[in-house]
């Protein structure tokens, strides 16, 4: 700023006098530098642009507000927003002269964003339009929350010319109201943001890509498909240590292996050149065509530097997508200046090269001017000894003002606390409902609870740039009862992809399948944890069944059926009574570290159309075969009509280690005996497994159809039955307060009032009082019961009149007419009924109550010391 | 005891007797399996070693015997016999179950072996003491009612067993005692049941605190103890550690006090003038000389071991990559031969069995060429690392023995320095004497080395040769012994590979048997 000024006094008298020079050479340089960048541009449209540039004089940008023909209502915002403190309008004098002696030392620029008016048209600092605030979400606490937040929750409206820095700035809490707002608008509102949150972070006033200014994502990569990068496990090859044993001598012919690798580096590098053909091609498709007005677009965005909140490393965001971006990257052109809540900052470096070659170090006076001193930047100062000399007098002029402008701190902002209600943030998207159109694919984003079936984000993949063949559809549910979490359906394979979260009553993590039919090729995943049975995965073809266990104490880790078809039975059955016959089923096992190995089965198959039983063991640590048993199960019959028992041929094995007990028959018949019990229990666990399957697909589809939501007991919005309790409650309270009143009415009042107030009662008067209370209830109960009773007698007269009034005109009624008059005597039957009821009822009632009210009145406190002494 | 002794009397009439083959015979064959399982027992013979079981109760037994064939019997029922004293048991090491309720057992005795078992039921015996249970450390589950304990002492005793959740020790003379309850809760805090009741948590911090004073003084007593015996372990642990490295008792001055210790000469002359202090720069010294090969001894420890370690992971690595090798080939090759042993089956014409059949055995060939090659390819790698390794651990070894020869050299060095000295001062001090110039009085029996030059020169070399003698014994010693043990190493590495080749190849060729008789047996069963 003391740099800027003293050069600018030093030129103030030559100033003068070049004053129209200068516009000449404003004249010239300008269309030089435009010709630079479109040459395409034609003589006359040259000129129109230097005619319409050269016009630009005052910093303060005048164009038609766009946005504030939609009303809003100015009169109820705060003072603030409608007038200038002193402090402010000294700020804006600053920003004046600031403004002025830029435009004067850079003549060519185009001049600087500094005071755009606000809702209520008065001129505001574009720092003080930054309102830090932290946010009590914890979702808005890091940047990226914030980013899409405020592309979530804001509406984009273009610039009202897309070349100019707007005239307005509103502030944040009006563009929160109002939900849409042009690029300044967002930026300053995630500025503030962020800055509450701790980032060190700016406003840019700047120049964007096409892309970017028109938020046209339609080039860009959904970050939703993006597949996370694998990262390569480079298998890190073990030093081979100083034992490893030489690998033995390769016999193989070298040159034939270099002729082969050769080939194939060959048909490698045809294929790879290939594709890349390919892809260049369908790139130029896609490309889009150059932009006129590249490079002269204005945008805002946002600037993170590095060093707070632990940012490693300065970058962009794009308020309308949220993204972040490196700060060397295409889309961003050009900075011309800065902000935050404290300073203002100009950009002074060239942007030949789009933002890449620039430094964002703000403390350095050569490459960012700034407005204010006093920051907390660290500052060089080299230039002023320099001009110390040529500038004496002046300085003694300006001494006043310049020590003013050293101490000069910007002013607080003028903008209400930004707020966003709880309503509003899970909204988010203006109505709730967000469409995003990105490179082949679509995403649609739902606020929770707004669709029933708890759909919150719908992404669509396309085969295509135009958008009509569907590849893929997924879709991302929340709150929803059986906790389903993820739909992915693949167009080309059929298949449907289920993903659940934790919690679903069965247990379900994936469920992947192409028809709800049973039987069908299917893989379901489970929650292993969550199940008793341990199993993590069952997959289905027609004709198999496999299923994969986990930390089961029995140790099964994998068993697969297979089934036959199935034998058709005379009578009609469903599939639970008839299942399919089991050929069959191979169980295998992990190592029961508490057994030996040749007695841990480590696989057995039951061959049941064989009666077959085959049994491996596991293999002994330091062994290469393991056992192996099978058995043969079939009841002979000896020459004698014995039935044969076990005779050793049934059972063939193979010990790697021959033992003498496994030998003996008995072993082997009480094995056999056990494996057929087993068998037995596999059938019935694979029965078993068929049977939840049908459950699962039944529970599954009830699921769909009902689709009912989750509502947190916290949630009490939307808690119906928290709502009701609540209201039950409100309710009684009401009722109970009612009550309380009525037992506070005074029945003495009225008479009380008669006398003189202040007086202490005699015992006369209140003998008097108390009978006069009395006999005015007395008559009350009279004059009730008199009420009902000339009702009573007024209906029963309305009746007879009616009776005769029938029997009069009988013959000559319609049956209208006549079931009128019905009705008409059974309505006013009951009528009389219940007067003479109600009548009967106070007459029982009346002298209990006038009994009750002379009790009270004995009791009441303020006559009782008299009347009790009557007593 | 009366209903004891009623029991006993009902079996008076009958003679005692002792377990004798035949009851065991008969034992085992009635508890046996049954049905259909018994019928092939029967035909088979049950061997009393497979015997888990065995359930001898109202046999009127005196004496147990001839049970030294249960292996592996788990559960033992001897109750309600006549049995006097506990013997015999020494062999069924595994057993879990043991009973001998209703008998006449006085002491608890030969029951160390059994150290797996759980639960001991010694109810309505003659037992005064309990003692002689150390080892049963798995004990769970005790019972010893109705016996005549009737000192609380024994509780005391109990609380070694860390297991013990069940005790019984209802209608003993110690139950009269008044606190009984309370102090078996109190001193056996993980007790759960007693004379067949829960023990309440009420009932337990009642114990706890009325009996808390004497139960710190006796945890404090037991932790003491626990600490000295942890100390005594880790020192032998130590000592054992040192000795691995050859160099025990050289981080000090154990050597050098040892050469002194039998060195008469040595130590009488210590009492001249200057020799003291002579002696102490020379103690110095040397001990500083021992712990440099005492530190040396335990890093070339460290560093033998890290190469043996190192050479055993990459052998062992190398073993297991061919054997999951061997495993995959063999896989690969079972899921063939499965197919081709069902083909073979299914087929009916004779012709193509045959072709078959050669098929499979020449598959079978392949498979025991390919098992066979890896294996003598490991042998050959492995034979090459062997001797790799040979080589190092033997230069190891060399020059560990020459350093510690260099600086036992250097010991000895010291000791001829100290000598010369000695020798110096003692020929000094007797011209003194001769010429009776000496200022202080000696001892008399020193004064008898200064007779004449010879008798001084004597007594200081025999000393001087006492030392070296220990030195070169103590060198000779670390030599011999770390020399025997590299042999020791070797020759088991060796000895290891050898037994591990024979195995595998004894294996494969039982395998490729296996698999060429079951090709014959298929083949036969066609022919028929």
């Amino acid at each position: 700023m003391e740099v800027l000024r003293e050069k600018v006094e030093e030129e103030e008298a030559a100033e003068r006098e070049e004053a129209a020079e200068r516009a000449e050479r404003m004249e010239k340089t300008r269309p030089v530098e435009v010709q630079k960048e479109e040459t395409i541009l034609t003589q006359e449209m040259l000129r129109d642009l230097e005619k319409k540039l050269s016009e630009i004089k005052i910093p303060i940008p005048a164009g038609t507000p766009v946005i504030t023909e939609d009303t809003i209502d100015v009169s109820n915002l705060p003072l603030s927003y409608k007038t200038n403190t002193p402090k402010e309008e000294h700020l804006l004098q600053v920003a004046d002269n600031f403004s002025r002696q830029y435009s004067h030392l850079c003549p060519d620029r185009v001049p600087l964003f500094l005071h755009p008016l606000n809702e209520c048209e008065v001129p505001k600092f574009v720092s003080t339009t930054i309102r830090p605030t932290l946010m009590p979400y914890p979702d808005l606490y890091n940047w990226d929350g914030c980013a899409n937040f405020v592309s979530d929750f804001l509406t984009k409206v273009p610039l009202p010319d897309p070349l100019k820095p707007p005239s307005h700035l509103y502030s944040s809490t009006t563009v929160l109201k109002q939900q849409k707002g042009n690029c300044f608008d967002f930026s300053t509102l995630l500025c503030s943001m962020l800055l509450g949150a701790g980032y060190d972070a700016y406003c840019v006033n700047g120049y964007g890509s096409q892309a970017l200014c028109n938020m046209d994502l339609t080039r860009e990569v959904c970050p939703l498909t993006v597949k996370p990068k694998e990262t390569v496990k480079t298998k890190e090859k073990a030093q081979p240590k100083k034992y490893t044993i030489k690998p033995p001598r390769d016999l193989t012919s070298r040159f034939e292996q270099q002729q082969e690798i050769k080939k194939q580096k060959e048909a490698k590098a045809q294929k790879e050149k290939q594709q890349r053909e390919e892809e260049e091609r369908l790139l130029e498709a896609e490309k889009a065509k150059p932009d006129p007005l590249h490079g002269l677009r204005v945008h805002c965005w946002v600037l993170v530097l590095s060093g707070k909140r632990e940012v490693p490393e300065s970058f962009f965001i794009d308020p309308f997508t949220g993204r972040s971006y490196s700060s060397q990257d295409d889309h961003f052109l050009g900075i011309e200046s800065l902000w935050n809540h404290r300073n203002y900052w100009i950009n002074m470096q060239d942007c030949w090269n789009c933002c890449k070659d620039l430094v964002f170090d703000l403390g350095d006076p050569v490459r960012w001017e700034y407005m204010l001193l006093g920051t907390d930047k660290p500052q060089l100062s080299l230039m002023e000894e320099e001009d110390e000399g040529l500038n004496d007098d002046d300085d003694i002029e300006d001494l006043g003002k310049e020590t003013e402008d050293k101490s000069f701190d910007m002013p607080s902002s003028w903008v209400e606390q930004i707020t966003i209600s709880p309503e509003a943030f899970e909204t988010r998207c203006p109505n709730g409902k967000k469409v995003l159109q990105y490179r082949r694919a679509r995403l649609e984003k739902w606020a929770p609870y707004l669709n029933s079936n708890g759909l919150v984000c719908r992404l669509t993949t396309y085969e295509d740039l135009e958008c009509t063949k569907i590849l893929e559809v997924k879709e991302w549910y929340q709150n929803r009862e059986d906790t389903l979490e993820l739909k992915h359906i693949n167009n080309s394979s059929g298949l449907h992809t289920d993903y659940f979260r934790p919690g679903h009553p069965q247990a379900l993590r994936v469920h992947v399948y192409k028809t709800m039919q049973p039987e069908n090729d299917r893989i379901m995943e489970f929650y292993e944890t969550a199940r008793v049975d341990g199993l993590i995965k069952r997959e289905e073809t027609p004709r198999t069944m496999t299923e994969y266990y986990q930390g089961r104490p029995d140790f099964l880790s994998y068993r697969h059926i297979n089934f036959g078809p199935r034998v058709k039975k005379l009578t009609s059955a469903s599939t639970e009574s008839n299942p399919r016959p089991m050929t069959k089923i191979t169980e295998r096992f992990s190592r029961n570290p508490a057994k030996p190995a040749d007695e841990d089965v480590a696989e057995r198959v039951f061959l049941i159309a064989d009666e077959r039983i085959q049994l491996r063991y596991h293999c002994r640590d330091d062994y290469i075969t393991a056992s192996k048993r099978e058995f043969l199960q079939r009841s002979e019959v000896d020459s004698k009509g014995n039935k044969i028992i076990m005779t050793s041929d049934m059972c063939i094995s193979f010990e790697v280690e021959p033992m003498e007990h496994t030998k003996k028959l008995l072993y082997q018949y009480e094995t056999m005996m056990h494996l057929k019990n087993e068998e037995k229990l596999s059938k019935h666990q694979a029965w078993e497994s068929e049977l939840e399957v049908l459950e699962i697909l039944k529970l599954r589809e009830e699921e769909e159809e009902a689709h009912t939501l989750n509502i947190s007991i916290y949630d009490t919005k939307r808690n119906e039955k928290s709502k009701e309790y609540r209201e039950a409650m409100e309710r009684v309270m009401h009722e109970e307060h009612l009550r309380q009143v009525e037992a506070q009415l005074d029945y003495l009042a009225p008479f009380l009032a008669q006398l003189p107030p202040g007086e202490k009662l005699t015992r006369m008067q209140a003998v008097h009082l108390k009978d006069e209370c009395l006999s005015d209830f007395k008559q009350r109960l009279i004059d009730k019961a008199n009420l009902i009773q000339a009702r009573f007698e007024k209906e029963n007269q309305e009746l007879q009149k009616q009776q005769q009034w029938y029997q009069e005109n009988q013959v000559t009624l319609t049956p209208e007419d006549e079931d009128l008059y019905l009705s008409y005597c059974s309505q006013a039957m009951f009528r009389i009924r219940i007067l003479e009821q109600r009548l009967n009822r106070h007459k029982e009632l009346a002298p209990l109550k006038y009994l009750a009210l002379e009790e009270k009145l004995y009791k009441d406190p303020r006559l009782a010391e008299f009347l009790k002494v009557l007593a | 005891m009366l209903s004891s002794g009623k029991m006993n009397r009902i079996y008076d009439s009958v003679e005692p007797r002792v377990i004798d083959d035949d009851m065991l015979k008969l034992a085992v064959g009635e508890q046996g399996p049954q049905e259909e399982a018994g019928q092939l027992a029967k035909q088979e013979g049950i061997l009393f070693k497979d015997v888990l079981s065995l359930q001898l109760d109202f046999q009127n037994i005196l004496r147990i015997d001839n049970l030294w064939q249960f292996e592996s019997l788990q559960k033992l029922q001897l109750d309600n016999n006549i049995i006097e004293r506990i013997e015999g048991l020494e062999n069924l090491t595994q057993l879990v179950w043991l009973d001998l309720s209703f008998n006449n057992i006085k002491v608890i005795e030969g029951l160390d072996t059994l150290v797996n078992l759980e639960d001991l039921s010694l109810f309505n015996n003659r037992i005064s003491k309990i003692d002689s249970l150390d080892t049963l450390v798995k004990l769970q589950v005790l019972s010893l009612g109705n016996n005549q304990i009737d000192n609380m002492m024994n509780i005391i005793y109990l609380r070694q067993f860390k297991c013990l959740r069940t005790l019984s020790l209802s209608g003993n003379p110690i139950t009269q005692a008044e606190d009984y309850k309370m102090f078996i809760c109190a001193h056996l805090p993980d007790l759960m049941y007693l004379d067949f009741r829960r023990i309440d948590d009420h009932m337990k911090d009642l114990a706890e605190m009325k009996y808390q004073y004497t139960i710190d003084e006796l945890k404090h007593r037991e932790h003491l103890r626990q600490a000295q015996l942890q100390e005594e372990q880790a020192q032998i642990m130590k000592l054992e550690e040192y000795k691995m490295a050859f160099v025990e008792n050289l981080n000090g001055s154990f050597l050098f006090d040892s050469m002194y210790a039998e060195d008469m000469e040595g130590n009488k002359l210590s009492c001249l003038p200057i020799v003291g202090e002579l002696l102490e720069v020379y103690k110095d010294k040397f001990v500083i000389i021992c712990l440099n090969i005492f530190e040396y001894g335990l890093k070339q420890h460290e560093k033998r071991k890290l190469e043996l370690d190192t050479f055993t992971e990459c052998v062992q690595e190398a073993i297991q990559e061919n054997q999951e090798q061997g495993k995959l080939r063999i896989a690969r090759f079972e899921e063939k031969h499965l197919l081709n042993l069902s083909a073979i089956r299914e087929e009916s014409e004779l012709l193509a069995i045959e072709k078959k059949i050669v098929e499979c055995s020449e598959d079978i060939t392949e498979l025991f060429n390919v098992l066979m090659t890896l294996e003598l390819q490991l042998v050959e790698q492995l034979e090459e690392t062997i001797n790799m390794f040979e080589r190092n651990i033997t230069d190891m070894v060399g020059l560990f023995i020459e350093n510690v020869q260099s600086l036992m050299a250097q010991c000895r060095e010291l000791e001829n320095h100290h000598h010369e000295k000695l020798l110096e001062i003692s020929i000094g001090t007797l011209e003194k004497i001769i010429k009776g110039e000496l200022d202080e009085e000696l001892p008399d029996d020193v004064r008898t080395f200064f007779a004449d030059k010879d008798t001084i020169v004597n007594a200081v070399g025999a000393s001087h040769d006492m030392h070296l003698l220990k030195i070169d014994n103590r060198e000779d010693e670390l030599v011999t012994r770390i020399n025997s043990w590299c042999t020791h190493l070797v020759d088991k590495i060796h000895k290891d590979e050898v037994m591990r080749n024979r195995k595998r190849v004894k294996e494969i060729n039982q395998y490729i048997d296996h698999l060429q008789s079951e090709l014959d047996n298929l083949e036969c069963g066609d022919m028929d």
